[in-house]
């Protein structure tokens, strides 16, 4: 796949009602620009920009778009629409807000509310992977009331991880970035093209998708934790699949963090979706330690022979 | 990269050759193609060209000398084959859209990478076993993994040319996830069409490539095949490679990834081609009037 710079709009740029002050973030899929609506609030938009598919030099506003790849430039708004429908009806503390949407320059953009802070990826480097227990499980519980409110909404965000949770300078804690969300129970087949990160995607995601729901978000959720604990990303479910070789929460965090909520993290992370917490009330219960988990890993040697050590000692 | 290339091909009793076999490389990777044009559509061997040529040229211009991504490299080439020959089927001003099966694996760094569509088949042989036998999109093969069926009854099962998925046929195929697996020395990868496996029960494959050096199996093995075809021997095609290095090391143990910026990946639209084709200007007024009246039930605050 021939990565193309595409341009971003100019700064300065008037888009209908906003004007463009940078380029926030870009991806293969879309760059998000932070821009001022006419009262001077500031607001996010992304536009949809497939780098594969289009693209954009020199000082055009459109895009060029092959012929054989105009009907898959198409098709991809579709995911952009997706994104859009998913978000306009929801309007939770823990969820980016949707203000507009429209289309202009031969494409599509989606207007968010722009909020201060940073990602939790951000976050996690800045702190160098050390982050407090209880920090931990008031943010994700509190990350749960914007996921169960998807949820609620039959709806699957399906992209969970630490650069699609974001912090507000108070430390709120919201979803972002729904472009892969896809209703759930929608009889319609999946037909759209499937995203994934791996390392945070479910074995659902990979292997079958007609098994999707709550508890892949969960499975992603459980990976976003386990980012916390470790600083790390976890084994792709693909690789999991072919030959288990994670470790666990429990061994990996062990000393630093409780075996609860360690426990938890592993719950989350079962490969098969049956032995997950099945919805977001369930998980966020066990973050405020007001459930235990109800999965239990193996406690690691040293943990065990201090056990032993105790029990003999005690004798 | 150590490995050896033998390839066999013959008419069997038919009075063209509809399969079509090929393999290109670079420094660090290596394509290797079967396809096999469906004779009772016209044009066959047309599809079975254009699809090995179309995988072929995608591998040129992508291994430079590796590929970034041998899966989504597999699942796009793939996938997009079927839009090419629907589309060529127009440019040619074919009557009907010719149709052809295919498996293609690409080895790089050690490891084999294989996607396929209908009855076209991978082995991945080690040590005088089958580690790896794609599973046909075919009747039988489902009679079979519902255990109605043994496997080696497949090849004269009534039904057994009926195909679930093919290129260039009514339906997109669905293509699945890219398998793969790592190899080690001595290892040998089959590619081959239905008149090579069809004839052969799979001790016969397995034991006629293991037997002898691939320069000589390879061509005995083809020999057997069309032997036992007998008066309907359809056309015959083997692709082998055989591996030459130690298995590469991977790390063992428990595994995790300094984390980064994880990027989300999305797989290819051009793989669900007659979908697509659905998104007309109106279709998207119509997506936008339903966000925007979405958003004044639910107005921001």
């Amino acid at each position: 796949m021939p990565a193309q710079a595409n341009q971003p709009l100019p700064q300065g740029h008037q888009l209908q009602n906003y004007r463009i002050l940078r380029v926030l973030a870009s991806g293969g899929f879309s760059f998000v620009y932070l821009a001022h609506d006419e009262n001077d609030t500031p607001v996010a938009i992304k536009e949809y920009l497939p780098a594969s598919l289009a693209l954009r030099t020199g000082d055009a506003l459109e895009p060029e778009v092959s012929e054989d790849q105009a009907a898959a430039y198409r098709y991809g708004m579709k995911c952009f629409f997706e994104e859009g429908r998913a978000l306009a009806g929801l309007g939770h503390p823990n969820v980016v807000r949707v203000l507009n949407f429209f289309r202009a320059n031969e494409t599509v953009y989606l207007v968010m509310r722009y909020e201060r802070g940073r990602t939790l990826l951000e976050h996690i480097h800045a702190k160098r992977g050390s982050l407090r227990e209880s920090w931990i499980r008031n943010t994700f519980a509190t990350l749960m009331n914007g996921l169960r409110e998807v949820h609620t909404n039959k709806l699957l965000h399906l992209d969970i991880k630490p650069g699609n949770v974001y912090l507000r300078s108070d430390g709120t804690p919201l979803l972002i970035d729904f472009g892969a969300a896809r209703q759930m129970l929608s009889g319609e087949a999946p037909t759209l093209p499937p995203m994934y990160t791996p390392g945070f995607a479910s074995p659902e995601h990979h292997t079958d998708r007609s098994k999707l729901g709550p508890w892949s978000d969960i499975y992603s959720v459980g990976a976003t934790l386990y980012a916390c604990l470790t600083a790390s990303s976890p084994p792709s479910a693909e690789e999991r699949l072919e030959k288990e070789r994670i470790l666990p929460a429990r061994k990996a965090g062990a000393g630093k963090y409780s075996s609860e909520l360690l426990d938890t993290v592993d719950w989350c992370m079962r490969l098969d979706h049956l032995e997950r917490p099945q919805s977001g009330f369930a998980l966020q219960k066990a973050l405020l330690g007001e459930k235990q988990p109800e999965y239990r890993g193996a406690a690691p040697m040293l943990e065990q022979l201090k056990g032993a050590l105790k029990r003999m000692a005690g004798r | 990269m150590k490995y050896a290339i033998v390839q066999d091909t013959r008419v069997g009793k038919r009075g063209y050759n509809q399969d079509r076999a090929g393999h290109w490389s670079t420094a660090e990777a290596v394509l290797l193609v079967v396809a096999d044009g469906m004779g009772g559509h016209a044009h066959g061997e047309v599809a079975a060209e254009l699809v090995m040529r179309h995988i072929a040229a995608a591998f040129r211009r992508d291994a430079k000398p590796r590929l970034a991504n041998p899966d989504l490299f597999l699942f796009r080439a793939v996938g997009r084959s079927h839009g090419i020959l629907l589309r060529e089927a127009v440019n040619l001003g074919l009557p009907d859209t010719p149709r052809t099966t295919v498996v293609a694996c690409v080895v790089q760094d050690g490891r084999a990478h294989w996607s396929h569509v209908g009855d076209s088949r991978l082995y991945l042989l080690r040590k005088g076993e089958v580690l790896v036998r794609t599973r046909d999109h075919t009747l039988v093969q489902q009679l079979v993994d519902e255990g109605r069926l043994q496997a080696d009854d497949m090849s004269s099962h009534p039904q057994r040319n009926r195909l679930l998925q093919c290129l260039g046929g009514v339906q997109t195929p669905r293509i699945q996830p890219t398998a793969h697996a790592l190899l080690d020395k001595d290892d040998v990868l089959l590619l081959c069409s239905d008149g090579l496996w069809g004839p052969l029960t799979g001790r016969q494959i397995l034991e006629g490539i293991s037997g002898a050096p691939l320069a000589e199996a390879v061509p005995r093995l083809a020999a057997l095949a069309e032997t036992q075809g007998g008066l309907g021997a359809d056309n015959i095609t083997a692709l082998a490679l055989a591996w030459g290095e130690e298995m590469a090391v991977e790390r063992e143990g428990p595994r995790t990834e300094t984390l980064g910026e994880a990027s989300t990946e999305v797989q290819d639209f051009g793989a669900t081609e007659p979908e697509f084709l659905r998104m007309t200007d109106e279709d998207i007024e119509r997506a936008i009037a339903e966000i925007k009246e979405a958003l004044k039930r639910n107005p921001p605050r």
